[in-house]
């Protein structure tokens, strides 16, 4: 591999690794937030183990989420400094916006949601995950913002070798952004609906205790994965009337875009036309567990489908028609720098991640009994605690 | 409208020295003051309210870097290519070793994530020595440059002495001292020292290198009206958090 295919490489591995996180933290996030909403309202203990129990995967799952976006967000200058040389005028904008208007402020919430635990005023603790809820879709949004300037470069202008921004409106109404927000967002939630089914099927499967509260778990994730998979089709379909010409010449993004519509229509049938309509028996059918948590991995894999039909039908372009990836590489990067960085960020990456999963499968098998988040809450009633 | 957002990234880059200096402060003496677990669990649990909402000032001066001085963000970060890997492995180590070292039992698992936090602090505070001496010299010299080296170190000094105050302010006596909360401002303040030196010293050329007036205009309708949420939001971390009987009487989930 030359030193451009070693570059692309570590963005494809970070990025991919990136969004099998985030795909999942954007539909847990109101899914938990709904829960806690229902714990503030009644006060009843399965709706607070609820919010304690997927909260934990919740968060569990956020920490790769955090650790492999820190690495994305430096490698445009490490790797991609043609980029900003040329478009960062446009491009950097909404990067900058995503940090100080969405992350900093998802972070800062996030952290008062699980350390305010007890400490908190109900209604202020609840406000602090709805406020994560909404910088995480802030943060989506303005991401894409970003992605869909690279695949339709509206509101700017080329002068003097460099792009410039002239209408920051277009950037917003940007036909590459307008249906493909909506279809990531509810991409997300398809796959949160679909982990809290795969989870609940598994642990009713193992003849846990907590029949009630996996039964309900499962049902709002049947609804949650219909909601999200009806959505996701219908703008995933509406985008391409917006999509450039050509996209589809590429074998790589024709075959991504071909998994993702075939399986995800299958899954759609499955979601919509047996889930749903069965919702009320389909926790007491044994014989089904097996075939739901079988079911759990697929929205990820069709998430990184949509991603490689999106990102490698934009090849050779790093801005569609204005700037091509070899331009956007970092003048003087040498093979051997990438390969040194491409294993340490793959490496350590991806190890944290597959530790990651296990520690949420162990979450899982664990059950609802004794969550780390928000334990030694005052009123209840368990042995002080042995560690701090 | 080049220097208010001069400001803006200058108080980001400071503001990131002051709070999570002592963060890191507090991973670097991970192994000299917890000799037991259960220190060990105190010292992450005093610090762990205040990562999330500390950290995020790095994420905030890289976006900003890129908003702002985009013709800048390629050539500060690639000329320090190894440094920035190696503090970004650092920083991920870290922050992994908080996320991870509750989430099972056994005495082995946690030590290893204890060890990556100690680990991973040391080299993004000595990293970051490095990366200010190369950056004060407008990357005449390379981040190895012996006087790098030792900026290294006294960064690492100066962020472990931090960490100390905020420990001694956090759970008083606990770790041998008690401290004032003015006492963990001054050593803020010093700890941002070197960071607030460079800045000082590259005002001119960074305003000189802004982006063009019709994206910081673009910014600054969008972002500078959210800065009081922003700030809002950190000041409402330290009120809720702020020492008190009740600082350990929750169990920590870092």
């Amino acid at each position: 591999m030359d030193v451009l295919d070693l570059a692309r490489t570590q963005f494809a591995v970070t990025g991919g690794l990136h969004f099998l996180f985030v795909v999942l933290t954007l539909g847990m996030a109101p899914l938990v937030a709904l829960m806690h909403t229902r714990w503030a309202m009644t006060g009843r203990p399965l709706h607070e183990a609820m919010t304690r129990f997927w909260g934990q995967i919740y968060v569990i799952n956020y920490a790769l989420g955090i650790v492999t976006g820190l690495v994305m967000e430096f490698q445009f200058g490490l790797a991609w400094s043609g980029l900003s040389h040329y478009a960062g005028d446009v491009f950097g904008a909404p990067l900058a916006m995503e940090t100080l208007l969405a992350f900093f402020l998802e972070s800062t919430f996030l952290g008062l949601w699980i350390f305010g635990w007890g400490r908190l005023p109900r209604w202020l603790h609840l406000a602090c995950i709805w406020l994560v809820t909404l910088t995480a879709y802030a943060s989506a949004f303005f991401i894409m913002l970003a992605n869909s300037f690279l695949q339709n470069p509206a509101g700017s202008v080329a002068r003097d070798g460099r792009l410039e921004l002239v209408d920051f409106g277009a950037l917003l109404t940007n036909k590459a952004l307008v249906f493909s927000f909506p279809h990531v967002v509810a991409a997300g939630l398809f796959t949160g609906g679909m982990v809290l089914v795969g989870a609940s099927a598994y642990m009713l499967r193992r003849r846990t205790e907590q029949v009630e509260f996996f039964t309900r778990s499962m049902r709002l994730g049947v609804v949650t994965a219909a909601i999200g998979i009806t959505f996701t089709m219908g703008f995933g379909y509406a985008q391409f009337a917006g999509v450039q010409d050509g996209k589809w010449d590429n074998v790589g993004a024709a075959i991504g875009l071909a998994l993702m519509m075939e399986v995800g229509q299958l899954l759609g049938l499955v979601v919509l036309l047996v889930m749903l309509p069965l919702i009320r028996f389909l926790p007491r059918w044994r014989w089904a567990y097996p075939l739901l948590v079988a079911m759990t991995p697929l929205p990820f894999v069709l998430s990184i489908a949509g991603w490689v039909a999106r990102e490698v039908g934009r090849q050779p372009w790093m801005i569609w028609g204005r700037l091509t990836v070899a331009d956007a590489m970092t003048p003087g990067l040498t093979a051997g720098m990438v390969t040194a960085s491409l294993i340490g960020f793959a490496g350590v990456l991806g190890l944290l991640a597959v530790v990651d999963y296990v520690l949420i499968a162990r979450t899982i098998r664990r059950g609802p009994r004794e969550p780390d988040l928000g334990a030694g809450v005052p009123g209840e009633t368990r042995a002080p605690a042995l560690s701090l | 409208m080049e220097v208010i957002w001069f400001a803006f990234f200058a108080v980001l880059l400071v503001g990131y020295f002051a709070l999570e200096g002592f963060d890191l402060g507090v991973g670097l003496l991970l192994p000299l003051l917890g000799r037991t677990r259960e220190g060990r669990d105190r010292m992450v649990a005093a610090m762990a309210p205040y990562v999330l909402a500390n950290e995020v000032w790095l994420v905030a001066v890289a976006g900003t870097l890129f908003g702002v001085y985009p013709a800048l963000e390629g050539e500060v970060l690639f000329a320090l290519y190894p440094v920035v890997v190696a503090m970004l492995l650092s920083w991920v180590l870290r922050d992994a070793g908080l996320w991870f070292r509750r989430r099972a039992d056994g005495r082995g698992w946690r030590g290893f994530w204890d060890a990556m936090i100690a680990f991973g602090s040391l080299g993004l505070s000595f990293g970051w020595g490095m990366a200010l001496y190369a950056a004060a010299t407008g990357f005449a010299a390379g981040p190895m440059h012996p006087l790098g080296l030792m900026l290294g170190m006294v960064v690492t000094l100066l962020f472990a002495w931090h960490g100390w105050t905020f420990l001694a302010w956090r759970t008083p006596g606990e770790f041998g001292a008690a401290r004032p909360g003015r006492a963990l401002v001054v050593s803020g303040a010093v700890a941002a020292l070197p960071a607030a030196g460079v800045l000082a010293g590259a005002m001119p050329y960074l305003v000189e290198h802004s982006a063009s007036a019709a994206t910081l205009n673009v910014l600054s309708l969008m972002v500078l009206p959210f800065a009081p949420i922003m700030l809002g939001a950190q000041l409402w971390v330290w009120r809720t958090f702020r020492p008190g009987k009740d600082a350990f009487r929750l169990p920590s989930f870092f």
